[in-house]
Formats: C-alpha cells, structure tokens, sequence
C-alpha cells in the first residue's frame, strides 16, 4: 500500500516535470524562450528580398513617450533570421512639416531572437500620423504606428529650448512601477541636430525637483538623475504619497543652467 | 516564649500592612488626606467607604472634569471632548495611560482621541494616578501613569438588583446626559451593566461667544460578568462599547465623524488570606479603535483641500500578577505583561483640481511588548516603610505592511524593525514623624522606547507649533532621574499634604526643524523630527489642604504648580503654569452648598520660537452648586444637584489648550440621579 502510494508520489513528480519542460518550448510567435503574453504582435510585413518582418511591443497600444520596439524577422519557412542588418527610422508627418525622433537602433536578442530597440515618440498620433520604417538588410518596410497620448495628467516626454539654442527631448523611461517612498526614476535626455537627428546627451548636471503640484510641497531626500551613458540619467525619486507629481528638471551645462522648468508629469 | 513574641510581632504587622493596604492608598475628593504618597485615586463608585451623595455626583461628572481637578493632572484641550491629560508636564508616551491595567492607544495621529476619552464615570470604580514608576506599572513610562479602574459586579450584594439612574442637563451647549447602571447578584455570580448617552451642541465662551464646531454626542456602554468558581478564586469578563459621532474640535482644522472603541477583557482572580501567595490576576485583553476625521461639516472657504483620515488601533494582551507575603514584613509583587499594538493611519486628499492623493500618516507601525515589574514593600519598622522595585521591558518596533515599509523609505534608509530594553528602577520611602504626620520621599531612574508616532510618524501635523512631523527610527530612548520629597500633616480638624518634585531628564523627546524639508499640511511652518535634545528639567509640585473649622463646614485647596526647561534652558512647552482649585463646602440640613474657585497664574514661560507656544493670561473663576441628597424608602435614594458654572462668564482658556480657544463661559447644570 505504501508503495502504491509512493509509486503514484513520484509519477505525479514526473508528470508535473514534463508539463513544466513543454512550457518551455519555443513560443510560437517570437521564436524565443520568452512566454506568449510578454510581447504583442503590432504590424506585420514582407520585403522585397522576402523576409517577413513583424514589430512588436511590450503593450497592446503604444503610447506617447520612451517604447521598446521589437523586430521579428523570418524567412518564408519561419525561421529566424539572425543576423540581419535591422535599423529604425521614425518619422512624424504634421502636414506642414515631418520629423523624426530620439531613439535605439534595434540590437539582436539571442535569447528572445529578436531585434529590440527603443523609439521615443514624441508626440501622439492625434498631432499627426507616425510611421515607423523598419529597414532590415537594405529593405524598407513601413509601418503605420498609433500613438496613443498618456493618460489624463501625466506628461512622459517634453522639448525644451535651451539658452544654447539647442532643443533638447527629456523623456521618462519605462517601465516604471511607481510606489509611496524612495522609487528608482531614469530619464533621457536628446539634442535635436537636425530634423532626423536626435543623439543623446550625456555632459549635463540634471536637478530634479519633485512637486505635488495640487497642494504646492515637494518631498525630501531625492537624488537628482546623474549621467550612467547613452542619453541616461539615473537618479532616485521619493513619492510621500500617490497622487499627480510633477518632477521639475533643471539641466546645466558646464555650470551655466541651459534648460529651466521642464518637467515631467506622473501619476499612480 | 522567643517564638511566642515573634507571633506577636507579626500579628502586629499584619494588622499594619492591612490597615496599609485598606486605607493608605487611597485619595478621594472628600479624604484627600489620608498619608497619600505617590499614589492617589479618584474613586467613582467605589464598594469600600461608599459616600453615597459623593458617588452620584461623580458619576455625573465628566471623566475630564474629575481628571481636572486632581493635583498634578493637567488636560490638554482641542474642543469640548476628549481632554488628553498629562501628569506634571508629561503627556502621551511618557505616561502609562492604561483601563484596568490594559494597554490602549488613541488611534488618532492628531491626538484626537486619548484613550480617556473611551471611557465614562459609568465604567468606572476609581481612577489611579500615580507619579512615579510603582509595583501596578504595565510599561516603563518616566513618568507614572493613570489607571482607569473598571467598576465590577459586586458578588452578594445587600440587594440582589441595585443600580442608579440619571439624568442631567447643562445649559451652555444644551448638554444632555442620561445614564443607568444595573446590577444583579447573587452569592456565585453577578452581572453589572452600565450605559451613557451624551450630546452637546456648540459651547459659548463668555458673551454668549458661540464657538463652532465644539458639539458631539456619544454613547458607551459596559458590562461586567462576575463569577465565583470558588471561595479563592474567581473569573470576570469585562466589555465595554464606546462610540462618538460628530465631535467637533474647534482647535483643529477637522472634526471626527465617527470614533469608535471596543474593549474586552477576561480576568483571573485568585485570592488567598492564609499562604504565602496571596492573590495572582491575570487578564487577556483586547481593543480595537475605530476613528475618522471629518471635514465635511467646516465651511468650504476654511478647508483648503478635503480629506479622509481614518485611523484604527488595535491592541491585545495580558498581564498577569502575584502578590507574596514574604514573612511579616515584605509584600512582594511579581507581574509579567505582553502586548501588541497595530496602528493604522492614512489620509486621502481630493483637491479641486487633479487626483486624489493617498498615504500613510502611522505606516502600520507595530509595538510588541513584553515587561517583568518586581517590586517590595517592606514595612521596616512602625515608622518607615519602604516600596521599591524594578521593571524592564523588551519592545519590538516593526512596519507590517509592504506600503508601510515603502513609506519609511521616504526618510529612513535602514530597516523598519528594531528591538530596544527599556527599564526602570524605583524606591519610595515613608517615615512616620508622629501620630499626625508623616515624610516621604524617593528616587526613580526610568527609560522609555519611543512611540510607534515619534519611530514612524509621516507628516503628522502639530496644530500647537504649526508643524509637520517625521519619526525617528534612530531616536535615543529617552531616560530621566526622578526625586520627589513630601510631608503630610493630619489632625482632627486640619490636613495639609506637600509634594516637590524634579525630574531631570536625558535625550527627552522632541521635535527639531528639518529646514531644506517642505511641509505637506497646507500653511504649515514647516517639518519637525523628533529627536533627542541633550537634556530637560521638571520640576514643581502640589499642595494640598484640608480644613474643617467647624462640622458643617469643610474648606479644601488643592494646588500645583510646574516648570520645565530644557537643554538650553528656554522653557518646555506643555507645562501649566500654578494652578489652584478652592472649595467650601456648607452642609445645612442635609443641603451641601459648594462654591469652587478655579484659578490659575499667568504663563509667561513659553519658547514660541522653538515650541511655538504662545502666553497665556491669569484667570479666576468661580463656580457654585447645591446639592441635596433625599433618602427614600429602603435603600432608594434621589441626589439631586444645581449649580451654576462660571458664574461671573469670566472669558478664559488654559495654558495647554490648543489653539488658545475660549472656554466655556457661564453654565448651569442640573442633574439628579435615582438610587435603588
């Protein structure tokens, strides 16, 4: 009896190990290890040298500010193709005028075998229509995107003038998962050298300064974003309580302050 | 024939320790004088020595009138509810406040709702108060305690059902109160059960000064089961239900909707007249507050932002204690207590424009506790006896939600839970001069562990200064050396009780300025933290007289005066300045006239820079009153009462009433109560 019982013990053990091992088989969609639900399938296209390339995002709908763009490219028989030469370009059509975007050049992901990138749209698709051009081994594919705005009271993305005459992008990056106390808070700041042209900047003192804008306090102890490479700032943010926070961005270049009161907006 | 003297010798003491521990320790309004120490009791519907006029008028009082007129016991106001009392300039953490020996905390961060407040008269047997650390302590205060002592059913009673009803009415703030206690007995068991119901509107200040938001109305009810297993040993199971609605607190920017207590305990006693052992309680308890601020009722133009600031408070434990008759001259008492308090506070902010705002003002702070008191009473000869003890505590702090811990990290770096020994030790001596007098005198060294509020405290708003609070993870326990020095005189027609004290204390609790911190609460000055300033000095003390020049006629004056600075010698804040109540009371044929004078000395020594106190004005008043208690058919009774409080509407406030809001002017009470 004991032994039947053991038996039955050890082929649940056995069972429930193989279930976890078929978990772990290749998703379906993304070619990689990493589960189904983490990604969603935004646009899908062909090239003229017929690779099928597919965009993917980490959210149903892309929203206004810092996005992570993912680029699946496969060849007709569905396997993934590893080493192509994948670039994004952004472009912002207002009618009167068009321009692009700071962003990340995709790199290739081993693991999740896909091309990741980072494209900070700067404006929602109610301002104008964004295209996303996906060039994948000299091959263009152009992508429509929607850009929704943020939600009610938050502000994730701002240019400012700076007393240089430069324009600089100050975007909030994601994900953030805001708590009550000390929260890790990043920002990027980008020049805009040109229409299509937006390199990141890393030579600035950033001060932040956090508001509760609605009952006029701020908050102790936070630590202003410094430069960690690459347009980053990383600094630490103390939220005393939920609600609207507006967090006020100083940034100074070699001593002289080049951009005052630009802020980003949040709320959790 | 050795032995023979022994057993004479300590019949002797035990007659002594007896007639001690019968009568010595014990204080009323009407026998203030009978060689009171460091211990004094208000007794409200005491069995032993029942004055029957006395216990009718008390329990009509208010448990804040009754507080206020004991030496050393001053009462913080915020409105017309819910004094918060303090012991020679010592408030909150620094005192055990504690209801039959239970621990209980105010739920409110604003201190809306000292645990005095739960309780009514009704409840009550006595109210104890002590001035410095003693054998009954359930926590290491610096600074004694008050015990609220519930009243309980009374086993074989002369009359199997008893009880008093009673009725009162107060002009000043159309003040109603109505009231009953019952009781059943029988030989084996009894059951008492009490209720109150009181309601006011807003109070006038001399003029017919209307001064808003000063109303509240609140009920409370009690039971007591009392059961006799046996000749030695019995169990009692107390509960009692408090709830206020709609106080107003004219000294705060809000008001509270709803502030509610439960209370329940089971107790174990067992007495022995013969053996060593002499008697062990033990008590588990629980309560729960339930408390609410409101800003509803207030004009829209006076509430800059609306809020929600709920607040509970929940407490459970036991003590349990024995007391030992080692030999004829040591009665030794052992207690061991524990508890555990969780305190919740948050506020949610809708402004007119954005979204609403929530967080945590106590982050689910948590105190666990658990406490060893021993202490002796050594009768050493006829003249001198001596109490003396110790007591040391283990208090575990601790943060017990994931958002309380994320709130910490909005000041504090390190871990929320940290573990602290407090600790105090006592001796308090009594040499008998002669027949009629006697001296007495002592020293204590007492520490305490700071507040769940002064360890995790997010923006607590301080109406007082004006300024915002952050606790102190890393705060010092506060400790202080104690002395005090008495002389009480008793003769026939003359009593006179004197008492000096000082207190001298190190890393005394306060809160300093946080200049680069913003301040949360609209229109605030600005952050505090509380901290440890490096030292602090109490000192003052009471005097008591007595004097019935001819039999009908009794004259009483009970003062107290106090003075507190600190490490840079700018005066404390909280410290009423001399104060003395005076009575004469007038019997003529069975009609009690009383006329009490209130009065008290200017206070000039404030720090309004660092505290920001302000001065307080000199005040009199007198009050007067009839009383007149008819003896009906058996054992019923009626007292009635009439007086007249204020009478001259003299305008006045107290040195430690918040926000320096006029106190009632004139005031006429009535009240009678039916004994049966």
């Amino acid at each position: 009896m004991k032994k039947i019982f053991i038996l039955s013990l050890i082929g649940a053990f056995v069972f429930a190990s193989c279930k976890k091992d078929k978990d772990q088989d290749e998703n379906p969609i993304t070619g990689g290890t990493a589960p189904v639900s983490e990604y969603t399938l935004v646009k899908s296209d062909t090239t003229a040298n017929d690779l099928v390339v597919e965009l993917f995002a980490k959210t149903t709908t892309i929203e206004i500010g810092y996005t992570k763009l993912y680029v699946k490219v496969k060849d007709f028989s569905g396997t993934a193709v590893e080493n192509a030469a994948v670039t994004f370009m952004p472009m912002m059509d207002m009618g009167s005028m068009q321009h692009s975007s700071p962003l990340e050049q995709p790199a290739f992901n081993a693991s999740s075998k896909l091309y990741e990138g980072m494209v900070v749209f700067t404006m929602h698709s109610g301002q104008g229509d964004w295209t996303l051009t996906v060039n994948v081994n000299g091959d263009d594919v152009v992508f429509p995107v929607n850009v929704l705005d943020s939600k009610a009271g938050t502000k994730y993305v701002g240019s400012y003038s700076g007393t240089n005459g430069e324009k600089y992008v100050i975007t909030l990056v994601k994900p953030f998962n805001w708590t009550v106390g000390m929260n890790d808070v990043s920002i990027m700041v980008h020049k805009k050298a040109t229409m299509t042209s937006f390199p990141a900047v890393d030579n600035l003192t950033v001060v932040m300064d956090p508001q509760m804008t609605s009952m006029g306090h701020g908050s102790p102890n936070n630590l202003s974003p410094t430069s960690i490479g690459n347009g980053y700032y990383k600094g630490k943010v103390n939220y005393t309580m939920t609600g609207d926070w507006r967090l006020n961005f100083d940034l100074i270049e070699a001593g002289s302050t080049i951009v005052s009161a630009a802020y980003i907006d949040i709320l959790f | 024939m050795r032995s023979l003297i022994n057993s004479n010798e300590m019949k002797k003491s035990l007659l002594f320790l007896t007639l001690i521990l019968g009568n010595s320790f014990v204080f009323s309004q009407d026998d203030t004088l009978t060689a009171s120490q460091n211990y004094k009791e208000i007794v409200i519907q005491g069995q032993k020595k029942q004055n029957k006029d006395n216990a009718s008028s008390q329990l009509q009082e208010s448990t804040d009138k009754l507080l206020s007129t004991t030496p050393g016991i001053t009462l913080i106001k915020r409105g017309n509810f819910a004094l918060e009392p303090t012991i020679r300039g010592l408030s909150a953490g620094q005192i055990n406040t504690t209801i039959d020996g239970m621990q209980m905390f105010g739920a409110c961060t604003d201190r809306m709702d000292p645990i005095s407040s739960y309780i009514e008269p009704t409840n009550l047997e006595k109210i104890q108060l002590s001035t410095t650390p003693d054998e009954n302590q359930t926590g290491s205060a610096i600074g004694g305690g008050i015990n609220f002592a519930l009243m309980k059913a009374q086993l074989d009673a002369p009359n199997k059902f008893s009880g008093k009803l009673g009725a009162g009415y107060q002009t000043n703030a159309n003040n109603i109160q109505t009231l009953g206690t019952f009781q059943y007995s029988t030989k084996r068991w009894a059951l008492l059960v009490n209720g109150i119901y009181r309601k006011a509107d807003n109070y006038h200040a001399a003029n017919r000064q209307e001064v808003l938001f000063s109303q509240f109305e609140k009920w409370n009810a009690g039971a007591n089961l009392m059961i006799a297993l046996n000749e030695k040993n019995r169990i009692s199971l107390d509960y009692i239900q408090d709830e206020g609605y709609d106080i107003g607190y004219p000294a705060l920017t809000m008001d509270v909707g709803f502030a509610k207590a439960y209370i329940s305990a089971l107790t174990h006693t067992y007495e022995s007249k013969t053996k060593v052992l002499r008697g062990i309680e033990t008590k588990v308890f629980f309560n729960f507050i339930d408390h609410a601020m409101d800003d509803t009722k207030r004009p829209a133009e006076l509430v800059p932002m609306h809020m929600d600031m709920p607040g509970t408070s929940r407490t459970f434990g036991m003590f349990s204690k024995a007391r030992l008759l080692l030999g004829p001259k040591h009665l030794m008492t052992l207690q061991v207590n524990a508890f555990q308090n969780d305190l919740h506070a948050e506020m949610t902010m809708y402004p007119d424009v954005g979204s609403e705002m929530f967080m945590l003002t106590v982050p689910d702070g948590q105190r666990r506790t658990i406490g060893l008191t021993v202490a002796d009473k050594w009768m050493v000869n006829t003249k001198v006896k001596l109490s003396y003890g110790g007591r040391i505590d283990y208090n575990l702090s601790d943060i017990t939600t994931e958002i309380g811990t994320q709130t910490l990290t909005s000041f504090y770096n390190g871990e929320a839970f940290q573990t602290r020994v407090t600790g105090n030790v006592f001796a308090q001596a009594t040499y008998k001069l002669s027949h009629h007098a006697e001296m007495f005198g002592g020293a204590s060294y007492g520490q305490r562990a700071p507040s769940l509020q002064e360890l995790y405290g997010f923006y607590l708003f301080n109406r007082v200064d004006n300024y915002d609070y952050l606790g102190n993870p890393d705060i010092l326990n506060e400790e202080s050396i104690n002395g005090n020095l008495g002389l009480s005189m008793k003769y026939e027609k003359f009593a006179i009780s004197v008492e000096v004290f000082a207190n001298s204390f190190k890393n005394y609790i306060t809160g300093l300025v946080l200049p680069s911190y913003s301040n949360m609460t609209i229109g605030a000055d600005g952050v505090k933290q509380f901290d440890n300033i490096s030292s602090a000095l109490l000192t003052g003390g009471e005097l008591t007289l007595k004097w019935n020049p001819i039999v009908k006629l009794t004259l009483q004056s009970v003062n107290s005066y106090t003075y507190g600075i600190d490490e840079d010698g700018g005066y404390l804040p909280y410290i009423p300045p001399f104060k003395s109540v005076n009575t004469v009371v007038y019997n003529l044929k069975g009609y009690k006239f009383r006329a009490e004078h209130v009065g008290a000395f200017a206070q000039n020594n404030v720090n309004t820079e660092r505290y920001g106190e302000g001065t307080t004005p000199a005040f009199n008043l007198l009050n007067l009153a009839v009383q007149k208690h008819f003896q009906l058919k058996n054992t019923k009774a009626i007292h009635a009462e009439v007086g007249v409080e204020n009478i001259f509407d003299t305008p006045y406030y107290e040195h430690l009433d918040v926000m320096k809001i006029q106190r009632q002017g004139v005031n006429f009470v009535i009240r009678t109560t039916f004994v049966f």
